[in-house]
């Protein structure tokens, strides 16, 4: 997915607001706009891949499709937990790449508001980075992650 | 293509689909046609109908510009078609026609674009349309001759009146002698009784080899009888030494010629035949009903280029294959259909995933140990099914290299005219076949090559050539064959060679040299042309000599599967060898396990497999280890090391290795276990890990095995280049 295509989402997303999957990583709030996600499994025997960056964890087979995985607490470089029964791979789809990403645990759907959708932090560190809105709701702050951020860089 | 209306997109796909095609049609007659330098009213038709249906559908689509290029194209040769002019320069019209396809083609390319904005034509339409204007003015009758359009006019006009033409066979007694004199005696005798008379060949008074012509063939008299064509019948059998006449019915002689390949050379004949009479008859053919003119053109009148004069029958070789390729094409045409390749992709893959199903439940866990003598019977008719859908569905997939070779024409015909260097370009093996992803990859870097052999293979001077004993005109080879599950394809030339001291000066200055110059043997020499940042031709020109051309074309062979390699001989020639897999997809591989990984080694790079003992081993003084195997040395490469993963056992000894082959070098892999041998799928990696370069690291795909196990295919040319 190119760069406008993805700014041109997250434009329409500020100005409608849209539905977005909770999810929890290290006890922490995230959440990815439902549009970029095409399934949610179980975590699955993964194939290590040589030679790449220490956050991806490898392949796995999906239904005869190789997709690679990220987990996600090494993106944030958080310190791994061993995988247990609530560890989810989230499988996202932007353009031709898909991607699974290994979250904690997987929570619920919500539907999110233009106006509860707050700006970007302004100091972007590492571990905000990823990091593309707040939003604010029902009292709980969550934290939308920029998925392309996340995956493409 | 955000300049097209919503609900066109899915059109769009289809006209650029068509128009892409129609061009490629459109440039092979060109290139078929310009060869020869003749177009025949097939060929034209042809152009006309190409034209025709581009400019409809850029028209439906809005595309005002390239609907108005290909007007023009169309009036142009609407005229060469119904009017029949003289062509001067045939010449002007070829790269006319050849700028418009290429300005239509790049137009073609831009919609694809997301920012398209319609190109401007008109220039080129004005060239078009002032060609047109020469071509009105020239259309006046033209004597004989020169050119292909000469003939137009006349042959236009007898087929309105060769209705009441005869046409009679004549055959002398085969030992009768001068031919050419008896016919020159019957043509005096019933000469008088005839309105209009020709006969073929016409030139049995001056030419003495005209006597072969009439022996083989007979001898063609056309006559318009004035009272009974029974007379002259009559006469002609009564002539001396006249073994036997037949009549032809002018309009069967489609028919009739078809019976063998000198139909054509007939064809040829009959159109000269006609000069006789154009002075007389022109003025009439203005005045022809369209109709009549129509029926010219469906049937196979070849307007020749070539001078009148040029009577004899045999015609040269390449014409008659060019109207045998051409009749082949238009019958293979019927029984083609066109498919998305993505469905076919889609359907390798639900095949490949149908093997790996198949390995999956015929060796499922479950079976162990049960006796099931109906199930297996079953069990190995699928697998014998299976076997074949794979086979058919690979070779759907397979095109031959002819399409891209093809290409190559058009590219030697350019650089021809821009480097004024004369090249002749000759074809071996374009027969054979490729999968469909392969041949997608391969057209830039043939371009490449053959930009490259053709600037700085063939000499600058043909003097040069000719001092060393070549003929003055070079030529360069593409040739391809099967080789071991590989097709190897060659770019030859037979030019210069490449300079081994001017290699090793200019990779010195460019700081590309890792050891002492006297180390390198020619083969690694050769081989630096193709690192980047390379060039030694001393100016930098349109078409090679930046320097990224051959680094460019190693990596789009490599991102294929390929190989590229060099040879050369002063004096003598280059060639770049270039080996591709046959398939992508489904490759024999041998699994070996190293720590918790599988990988699979494709089985074409695998010489053998073996425990190693102590012997057998050797350590240099820096302490790389080599094996020993029948008095060669060949070096170890630890793939546990190699990947940094944890091995069952850093023991040598307990391992396995496996001797494999890649780029020409050799070398020993260091595996924990060898797992067995199957036919995998390939599946390319994900963008998201190419762009970690995992293909540098010797990881060339992977595949899924029976029990839904990912293994990593290596890439054994990188690894062993690599360590």
């Amino acid at each position: 997915m190119n760069e406008d295509l993805y700014n041109e989402l997250v434009a329409q997303f500020n100005a409608e607001g849209g539905e977005i999957l909770m999810f929890t990583v290290d006890r922490m709030l995230y959440g990815i706009e439902i549009h970029y996600i095409t399934e949610i499994i179980g975590i699955q025997p993964i194939t290590i891949i040589p030679k790449v960056p220490s956050f991806i964890k490898g392949v796995i087979n999906i239904r005869g499709k190789v997709v690679p995985v990220i987990n996600v607490r090494a993106r944030f470089g958080i310190p791994e937990v061993p995988y247990d029964d609530r560890t989810c791979i989230i499988v996202v789809e932007l353009g031709e790449i898909v991607v699974g990403l290994i979250v904690d645990r997987v929570r619920e759907v919500i539907t999110v508001k233009p106006n509860e959708i707050c700006s970007t932090p302004g100091n972007q560190n590492k571990s905000n980075q990823f990091i593309r809105s707040i939003i604010e709701s029902n009292d709980e702050i969550k934290l939308l992650l920029d998925v392309r951020k996340l995956v493409m860089e | 293509m955000a300049s097209f209306e919503a609900g066109m997109e899915g059109m769009v796909e289809v006209f650029i689909y068509e128009s892409t095609t129609l061009l490629e049609q459109l440039e092979q007659i060109l290139m078929r046609t310009e060869s020869n330098n003749s177009f025949d009213d097939e060929d034209i038709n042809e152009i006309f109908r190409i034209m025709h249906t581009i400019k409809g559908s850029s028209a439906m689509m809005g595309l005002s510009n390239m609907s108005a290029l290909a007007h023009s194209m169309e009036d142009m040769f609407f005229i060469i078609r119904e009017e029949k002019p003289y062509i001067i320069s045939i010449q002007n019209l070829y790269d006319l026609v050849f700028t418009a396809s290429d300005l239509l083609k790049a137009e073609v390319e831009m919609i694809q674009e997301d920012n398209y904005t319609p190109t401007d034509f008109s220039e080129h339409i004005g060239k078009i349309k002032a060609f047109v204007a020469i071509l009105k003015d020239g259309s006046v009758t033209e004597p004989e001759q020169t050119a292909a359009s000469s003939e137009d006019n006349s042959v236009t006009e007898p087929i309105a009146d060769d209705s009441d033409m005869i046409a009679v066979r004549v055959f002398f007694d085969d030992d009768c002698e001068m031919e050419n004199l008896r016919s020159l005696l019957l043509i005096k005798k019933i000469k008088e009784d005839c309105l209009k008379l020709e006969y073929e060949p016409s030139d049995i008074e001056t030419n003495a080899d005209s006597i072969k012509t009439i022996i083989d063939n007979g001898f063609l008299i056309k006559f318009k009888p004035i009272n009974d064509e029974k007379y002259i019948l009559k006469t002609i059998e009564d002539s001396v030494g006249v073994k036997s006449y037949e009549v032809i019915e002018h309009n069967n002689n489609n028919a009739e010629n078809a019976e063998a390949l000198p139909g054509f050379i007939d064809l040829e004949s009959n159109t000269e035949s006609y000069t006789g009479l154009t002075d007389a008859e022109s003025s009439e053919s203005a005045d022809e009903p369209l109709q009549a003119k129509t029926d010219t053109t469906e049937q196979t009148k070849p307007i020749t280029n070539d001078s009148s004069e040029n009577l004899e029958l045999p015609k040269s070789a390449e014409q008659i294959n060019n109207l045998l390729a051409k009749s082949q094409g238009s019958k293979g045409k019927q029984n083609l259909i066109t498919v998305n390749l993505n469905k076919l992709d889609q359907l390798l893959d639900m095949v490949g995933e149908i093997v790996i199903t198949e390995a999956m439940v015929t060796s499922s866990a479950d079976l162990k140990g049960l006796k099931l003598d109906n199930f297996n019977k079953s069990a190995r008719q699928l697998r014998k099914l299976t076997d074949e859908l794979q086979d058919i569905v690979m070779s759907i997939r397979m095109v031959p290299l002819s399409g891209v070779f093809n290409k190559m024409t058009r590219v030697v015909r350019d650089m021809k005219v821009k480097l004024n260097k004369d090249v002749n370009l000759v074809f071996e093996g374009e027969e054979t076949e490729v999968d469909k992803g392969v041949i997608d990859n391969l057209n830039d870097p043939l371009m490449h090559m053959v930009r490259n052999s053709m600037d700085h293979g063939i000499e600058d001077d043909p003097q040069e050539r000719i001092k060393l004993g070549k003929p003055e005109k070079g030529t360069v080879t593409l040739s391809a064959y099967n080789a071991s599950g590989e097709v190897i394809i060659v770019v030859a030339d037979d030019g210069a060679g490449i300079n081994t001291k001017k290699v090793l000066e200019k990779a010195k200055r460019n700081g590309l040299l890792t050891k002492p110059e006297s180390e390198y043997t020619d083969k690694e020499i050769f081989n630096m042309i193709m690192l980047p940042g390379f060039s030694t031709n001393e100016e930098v020109t349109e078409f090679s000599g930046r320097g990224v051309g051959m680094d460019v074309v190693r990596q789009n062979i490599e991102k294929i599967g390929g190989s590229v390699s060099v040879e050369s001989k002063q004096g003598v020639g280059t060639s770049f060898i270039i080996k591709i897999p046959l398939s992508l997809a489904i490759v024999g591989g041998i699994e070996i396990s190293v720590g918790p990984s599988i990988f699979t080694i494709p089985i074409n790079s695998v010489k053998e497999s073996f425990k190693l003992n102590q012997k057998q081993l050797i350590r240099d003084m820096s302490g790389k280890e080599m094996v020993m195997i029948r008095g060669k040395c060949y070096p170890l490469i630890r793939l546990y090391e190699f990947y940094d993963l944890t091995p069952k056992s850093t023991d040598v000894f307990d391992g396995m290795v496996i001797l494999v082959e890649g780029g020409g070098k050799q070398a020993c892999l260091l595996a924990d276990e060898l797992i067995g041998e199957q036919q995998v799928v390939v599946k390319p990696f994900s963008p998201l890990l190419n762009r970690y370069n995992v293909k540098q690291n010797g990881m060339a795909g992977c595949t899924i095995l029976g029990d839904g196990s990912i293994t990593i295919i290596l890439d054994i040319n990188n690894i062993i280049q690599e360590q």
